[in-house]
């Protein structure tokens, strides 16, 4: 199912949260909502919910105007960042809440809510309560209680915000999988452009109310089409006036053509070097350089260097 | 940390030991002090026997009442918050800081036959004050918010992504109120029935003030118990109170059993 | 709709009654307002009542916090009978509490002590009613306290009472504040268990809520509204004061 926002406005109170959004999320597709806090994104995954109303625009769900229509009516699968177990319920009667709602037969119920347990690896979780599982678990049995009512759209509000780093990187590998599995229409909403470039096939980056880019995530970070994209892509360096990836830019010898510079720091970060510069002007950059280069280079704090874009970024622009 | 010291133990069992502890137990041996027959037989008397009627009559119409209002007014004050409900969620608290008498008197100002409605409820033929309507007014006002002050705090901390999560599940209003809502509430709802329930059967000055107090007819239990004692007929008030007395034990008993219900929750939600 | 009712049964019950007392103490006028509260009567049964009132509120704030204590940091064997009995004067009607002192300590006392028509009969039973109050105002927060703060303060040499000054009460005071406020304003209005052993006496022995009932039985209705008006508003500040200080002192304490 396609999705399309045709100018959503929202307002809290006086403040303008979302300015006439437009967008039109392609069936099958997993979209990032990517933005820092305050964006708007939360709000605009609510709206195309339902949870949400909204004062200006409308949505729609495969060409149907749905701007009206009541949550529970837009067969969608919604995920809470604090994944809302309900925690009365067990974990089989979590899942199976939804096609209780829908009076599915028991027989046939109890196989769905199986399977979905088997796909979401819980079913041998199945009898206990929501406080007895991990966060990971509680994480996998909102997802399957999302899947259980067969939605066409699946909406994530920041899924792995609360979950510890090794735990975090699994389940994004994971749901990556399912959802290419399901070909289910995914929004996702997250503030880590790390996690939005790694799951997702699409981004929308919003910045106050407003998207400022959409694209597919190499495009996005290669060609970012505002500073606040650039910025928030990923960490830049500013090398005479323009601004560079710090992977884009190399150290030279003296004498060479480029910026002229002394090494003021270099910090080693496993795998990768970073070298801090200070250039003529006093402007301070840096320059990103694998373990290897590194200890070719052998830069020493003090020593004077040239800055200057790599030869194949010439290329490619 | 180390543990209080021994003294502070000793000597808080000490004060509630004598506070709480030698009264209770004073009150069962002065209803028991003529054997089972004479307790039994007093049990049964006319009076008092009417009066425990009458107050159950009350507490079976004021307590659903003040439940209802309760559960009711709690949800709308979380769930939609606005200028009057905050106005709303001051006023609730009130009826606490009210004295029983004052309870009774501005009832009485209200409903009673030369007070605000008391043509217009003559007229109609009802009577309020003096009368079973006005016990169960008094009884209501003085417990009134025993059911919210334990739900809103509670609704509070749930917040409402289960019953968002339900809607999305296509549930409907009613369907996501008893499955998802009352079920998370239930414990605090129990705890704010029982202490209503207490309150509203054991409510004295307010109801002294509406009912008239006439035996048999607007007397109440606590009202029944008090008359015994001012017409020297001690022993048995004691049968009452300790009737009183056994309904608050177990009011104690369902108390201590939804406290431990609620910790077992709120450890969770840390 | 359901709104609707609920606005008009609170309106019912509490807010037209409420609005009924405010004009029947003042539409005699506020000379005669000030004249039902200044009688002396009225005057040494307010006095009575807050003395009373402000001393068993403050026996139990500390009696309650050190209860409170007990119940969340001492391990020993009856801890939860004591526990769930700390409730009782909620759920024991005033009544039975009343009529159960005035014989346990009144003139035909089996102990041999007779303190009603006294102010100490009044207090024993308003730090009765009122034991609860401190108690379960400050146990949750003595329940969240973590212990790192009293710890450090120990490594940093300070002793078990400059531990207990300088950490653990500040961090409670504004709980024992909200629980001390509660039980000041039920003491104020106290009747069922204070009028059995207080006997009654005018100008030496009435509480301001007895006061208020021998004037509504003897018809100055007027009278009656007045103090009862001043009663509310003495609860009401003193409730709202005590609320006020305490998030105060939360605030300042983070």
């Amino acid at each position: 199912m396609s999705i399309s926002l045709n100018g959503v406005t929202k307002y809290f109170g006086s403040d303008l949260v979302l300015n006439e959004v437009s967008d039109e999320v392609p069936q099958g597709s997993l979209t990032a909502l990517l933005g820092p806090s305050g964006s708007g994104k939360s709000t605009l995954l609510r709206i195309v919910a339902g949870l949400t109303s909204l004062d200006g625009g409308h949505v729609e769900l495969s060409g149907r105007d749905v701007t009206d229509v009541p949550p529970r009516d837009r067969r969608i699968g919604f995920c809470f960042q604090d994944y809302a177990p309900f925690r009365h319920l067990s974990v089989f009667d979590n899942v199976a809440y939804g096609l209780k709602v829908q009076r599915v037969p028991r027989a046939q119920r109890r196989r769905e809510v199986d399977e979905l347990l088997r796909l979401v690896r819980l079913e041998p979780f199945a009898d206990r309560y929501p406080r007895q599982l991990s966060g990971g678990q509680r994480q996998r049995m909102a997802l399957a209680r999302a899947l259980a009512i067969r939605p066409e759209v699946l909406l994530l509000d920041e899924p792995f915000a609360a979950l510890d780093a090794q735990v975090r990187s699994e389940l994004r590998t994971w749901v990556r999988n399912l959802q290419r599995e399901l070909g289910i229409t995914t929004i996702l909403v997250t503030h880590d452009q790390g996690e939005a470039m790694e799951v997702a096939d699409r981004l929308v980056i919003l910045n106050e109310g407003r998207i400022e880019q959409v694209g597919a995530p190499d495009h996005v970070y290669d060609h970012p089409a505002t500073a606040f994209v650039r910025g928030f892509l990923g960490p830049t360096t500013t090398l005479d006036g323009v601004t560079w990836r710090p992977h884009e830019i190399e150290l030279g010898s003296p004498g060479e053509t480029g910026v002229a510079a002394h090494v003021i720091d270099v910090i080693r970060l496993g795998f990768e070097v970073r070298v801090v510069v200070k250039d003529h002007s006093g402007s301070t950059s840096w320059v990103q350089l694998t373990h290897e280069q590194s200890r070719r280079l052998d830069a020493q704090v003090g020593e004077a260097v040239v800055v200057r874009p790599r030869a194949e970024v010439f290329e490619v622009l | 940390m180390k543990r209080p010291p021994l003294l502070l133990r000793i000597g808080v069992l000490c004060y509630v030991g004598v506070l709480v502890g030698v009264p209770l137990a004073f009150l069962f041996q002065q209803a028991f002090r003529r054997g089972w027959g004479a307790f039994w037989t007093a049990l049964h008397d006319h009076t008092m026997d009417s009066a425990l009627i009458l107050t159950a009559k009350v507490a079976v119409v004021a307590v659903p009442l003040n439940v209802l209002f309760g559960v009711g007014v709690s949800l709308w004050i979380v769930r939609h918050p606005s200028r009057f409900t905050r106005i709303l969620d001051r006023l609730i608290d009130v009826p606490l800081a009210v004295s029983p008498i004052i309870v009774g008197l501005i009832l009485e100002l209200t409903y009673a036959q030369n007070g605000w409605f008391g043509s217009a409820l003559s007229a109609l033929g009802w009577r309020v004050i003096f009368s079973t309507p006005g016990i169960v007014m008094a009884s209501a006002f003085v417990s009134l918010p025993l059911v919210s002050r334990q739900v809103i705090p509670l609704l509070r901390v749930i917040g409402d992504h289960q019953e968002q999560t339900a809607s999305t599940l296509g549930a409907s209003p009613v369907r996501i109120f008893c499955t998802i809502t009352l079920r998370s509430i239930a414990w605090a709802v129990i705890y704010g029935v029982t202490l209503t329930l207490a309150r509203v059967i054991g409510e004295y000055g307010a109801v002294l003030v509406v009912s008239g107090n006439i035996a048999v007819v607007t007397q109440t239990l606590t009202l029944n118990i008090g008359a015994n004692f001012e017409n020297y007929n001690s022993y048995q008030g004691f049968v009452g109170a300790v009737v009183l007395a056994l309904m608050s034990v177990a009011v104690l008993l369902v108390l201590s059993i939804a406290r431990q219900r609620e910790r077992r929750r709120s450890e969770y939600l840390a | 709709m359901g709104k609707g009712i609920g606005v008009g049964y609170i309106s019912l019950i509490v807010l037209i009654p409420l609005a009924a007392l405010l004009t029947n103490a003042f539409n005699k006028g506020l000379v005669s307002f000030w004249t039902a509260i200044t009688q002396t009567e009225a005057i040494d049964a307010l006095r009575l009542t807050l003395l009373c009132s402000l001393g068993a509120a403050l026996l139990n704030a500390v009696a309650g916090t050190a209860t409170a204590w007990i119940l969340v940091r001492d391990r020993f064997w009856g801890q939860g009978l004591l526990n769930a009995i700390i409730d009782l004067p909620f759920a024991l009607p005033t009544v039975v509490a009343g009529v159960t002192f005035y014989t346990l300590y009144g003139p035909l006392s089996p102990v041999h002590v007779n303190i009603t028509g006294s102010w100490i009969g009044i207090t024993v039973a308003i730090v009765f009613v009122t034991l609860p109050f401190t108690v379960r105002s400050v146990q949750p927060v003595l329940e969240s306290m973590s212990f790192n703060a009293e710890n450090a303060a120990a490594t940093l040499g300070a002793s078990s009472y400059q531990v207990f000054r300088t950490i653990t009460l500040p961090t409670l005071l504004p709980s024992i504040l909200t629980g001390t406020g509660l039980a000041f304003a039920r003491a104020i209005g106290e009747y069922g268990s204070v009028v059995f052993i207080s006997n009654n006496l005018p100008y030496h022995s009435e509480v301001a809520s007895s006061y208020i009932y021998s004037l509504a039985t003897s018809g100055q209705t007027n009278a009656a509204a007045s103090v009862a008006v001043f009663l509310l508003m003495l609860a009401l500040v003193l409730l709202a004061a005590f609320n006020i200080t305490s998030v105060q002192l939360a605030k300042r304490h983070g």
